[in-house]
């Protein structure tokens, strides 16, 4: 079959069982535009702006663990696409991102809507194609595809000269059924000595700790991990980007740990003496200072990508691997072997640790104190949505201290529910990844738990969501600053706020949304809270944004003393510490 | 213990390949002392490396790269391993050994 470049480069993203293309189209991609005129398999949705492209699509692959598909135009369009890409190369999300390009010839002069977009995004992307030729389009998106959602996955550019993609020039089209590059080669099966002694020290340990991170989400490994923590029943924490992978409802859970972590989560770390890490990466909100990280325990980290391992936190034993494969083989060696676990071994640790929950484990039941007039604490805020939504909605959040509530309040039983930017930080992101959510699972419910900071940022895709009917649930907890940044103005800056309040700018939030065909609920009383809330929750068939008005005084807690601090070091409240 | 090192690479002479070694450098914070690249011709110092491809190299296709750089030991080999990812790198080399396809030989191989 002969086709033309725009032809042959829709048709293989067809191939390649595309269903959505996120997008704004541009002169540099006009000819592209033409070929998904042409096409019924695909659906394109306009965004607003292009980072509202990225994010979509960002969002569209963390719940479904296929591929977000993103097209740009040259110039701004794809610069604009930046801030995107680089918070999924951050969270290793597979995405693929065509950019326009001004025509062959005319490279390097600084033509109209010229810029070097291999170039800009080197630094964000796990590779990037510039296409060279007609004839290589079918073959550069099929490898792109395998490198986005390989190993450890992650964003590809394509860089597309609008003169390779005009509906003129026709060449042979034939998908290629395989894929092989010869230097690339992801682990995938580990090395059976690893397993062996992964094993020995789970047997021996008497205090150990599974610590699982995004990678065991991305490896689709939930149900494995499960099935290994069935053997060896150890107490269990998870990153920001693990929430999911194993059941927040499990007697073994500690809930989440790191910076923002809870006191019984951070405290077995520090004192554990086998970690577990799996598909985690020991980020600095994970480590606070890595000298004083966990003194006594012996690692074993389970990982795809080599250097991962080893560049914070020396492993005593690494196991690289697809995660999902390494678990796998532990685990049938594990069963074998199951008589040599004695679970009482584990009895005492148990027990300190339930001390410590006890302690100053999270107050779970803030939601029950429905009746006074008094602020409206942003955490029973989370714990009301939780409860209206059944606990299995889907949740996207921006960034800031309602991303840190909804990640210590909203307990997430399935992987892949919850869906944030952990490693780029980016505010904006919330909105956009939920209608690629929602694209993807349109009977399921959708939330957005923002700030009134965040969806600020991309708050323009509130018209992409009329045009294709997202019945999206936001959830804007305002408390009409700045809060994170306020937070740490608070503790290490003597509560001097530079910059953190909008004054009396800020809009009408419901008369923004109705002006769009959305519905705007107005909660600024606690008694109006669970009704609220649930009001929204019953609506089915529109987007409704809730504008939540809550105590502007409150900060996230439990949080790691920084700098120099371990993990057993955490602020507990207004001037309380451990 | 800091010490100048020299890392050698074999990868797939395409555009933009040699960029994305030099800008890891930098993107990661590490320091380039020196840097010598030039197209491969005499594939025969490198037939172990077609065999575990199995592949064969033909004249351009792969180029050879030497690094100086000055780094204690774990560093060096977050720089092997940060190499090791990109897609172009066929193999790195350094002291802590050769990553070929992915996989560490213990010895120095380039």
């Amino acid at each position: 079959m002969k086709l033309a470049g725009n032809d042959i480069l829709i048709q293989s993203l067809i191939e390649e069982g595309v269903e959505y293309i996120f997008g704004y189209p541009g002169g540099a991609s006009l000819h592209i535009y033409d070929a998904i005129f042409n096409q019924k398999e695909m659906q394109h949705i306009l965004v607003r702006h292009e980072q509202g492209a990225t994010h979509a699509a960002d969002g569209y692959a963390r719940a479904t663990g296929k591929p977000g598909v993103v097209m740009l135009t040259s110039g701004p369009g794809a610069t604009n696409a930046i801030t995107g890409i680089a918070t999924a190369f951050m969270d290793s999300i597979p995405m693929i991102v065509i950019s326009g390009q001004v025509q062959s010839h005319l490279i390097g002069t600084d033509a109209f809507q010229e810029t070097d977009m291999i170039g800009v995004s080197r630094p964000i992307v796990k590779h990037s194609f510039t296409v060279d030729h007609q004839s290589n389009i079918a073959k550069i998106i099929k490898e792109a595809f395998y490198i986005a959602t390989s190993g450890r996955q992650g964003p590809v550019v394509i860089d597309v000269p609008k003169d390779l993609t005009n509906p003129v020039d026709l060449f042979e089209y034939k998908y290629p059924s395989e894929v092989n590059i010869r230097s690339y080669n992801p682990p995938i099966e580990p090395e059976d000595s690893q397993i062996d002694r992964a094993i020995e020290a789970m047997i021996n340990s008497k205090q150990p700790v599974i610590y699982a991170g995004g990678g065991t989400i991305s490896s689709n490994a939930s149900k494995e991990l499960f099935e290994l923590n069935s053997y060896i029943n150890a107490p269990i924490t998870n990153t920001l980007m693990g929430l999911g992978v194993y059941p927040a409802s499990n007697k073994n859970f500690l809930g989440m740990l790191g910076m923002h972590g809870t006191y019984q989560a951070n405290m077995a770390m520090h004192n554990a003496d086998l970690i577990i890490a799996i598909g985690a990466r020991f980020d600095d909100r994970i480590t606070n200072t890595p000298e004083k990280f966990a003194p006594n325990a012996q690692i074993i980290h389970f990982d795809v990508d080599h250097s991962s391992v080893s560049k914070i936190i020396e492993a005593d034993i690494a196991v690289f691997g697809q995660v999902k494969n390494s678990l796998q083989a532990i685990n049938s060696k594990l069963k074998l072997r199951s008589s040599e676990i004695n679970d009482s071994n584990l009895d005492a640790w148990r027990k300190q640790i339930e001390q410590w929950k006890e302690m100053h484990g999270l107050d779970h039941d803030l939601y029950k104190n429905n009746s006074d007039d008094g602020p409206i604490l942003p955490q029973a805020v989370v714990q009301h949505i939780y409860h209206a939504s059944n606990g299995d909605a889907f949740v996207t959040s921006d960034v800031g201290q309602h991303q840190m509530f909804a990640a210590q309040y909203y307990h997430f039983d399935e992987p892949r529910k919850w869906i944030n930017s952990g490693g780029l930080g980016t505010m904006g992101f919330g909105l956009p990844a939920a209608m690629g959510v929602k694209l993807a699972y349109p009977d399921e419910e959708v939330i957005c738990i923002t700030g009134e900071g965040s969806i600020q940022m991309c708050i323009q895709e509130l018209s992409t969501c009329t045009q294709y009917k997202l019945p999206i649930k936001i959830f804007n907890i305002n408390n009409l600053a700045l809060g994170m940044v306020k937070q740490w103005q608070d503790m290490n800056y003597d509560g001097r706020h530079s910059s953190i309040s909008y004054e009396d700018s800020l809009p009408d939030f419901s008369k923004l949304v109705e002006s769009y065909g959305h519905v705007g609920i107005k909660i600024t009383k606690n008694s109006q809270l669970k009704a609220g809330i649930e009001e929204a929750m019953s609506i089915k068939d529109k987007l409704v944004f809730v504008d939540i008005y809550v105590d502007p005084n409150e900060h996230v807690y439990p949080m790691l003393v920084a700098p120099d601090g371990s993990l057993k070091d955490m602020w507990l409240g207004k001037g309380e510490k451990t | 213990m800091i010490e100048e090192r020299q890392l050698t690479l074999i990868m797939e002479n395409k555009p933009g390949a040699l960029v994305r070694v030099v800008g890891l450098f930098h993107q990661r914070g590490y320091n380039i002392e020196s840097l010598h690249v030039e197209p491969i011709n005499n594939f025969k110092p490198y037939k172990f490396i077609e065999d575990e491809l199995n592949t064969k190299f033909s004249e351009g296709e792969i180029s050879r790269l030497e690094i100086k750089t000055t780094v204690d030991d774990p560093l060096m080999r977050q720089i092997l391993r940060q190499i090791n990812k990109l897609i172009d790198v066929i193999a790195v080399s350094g002291n802590e050994g050769t990553y070929l396809k992915g996989v560490l030989r213990d010895e120095n191989l380039l």
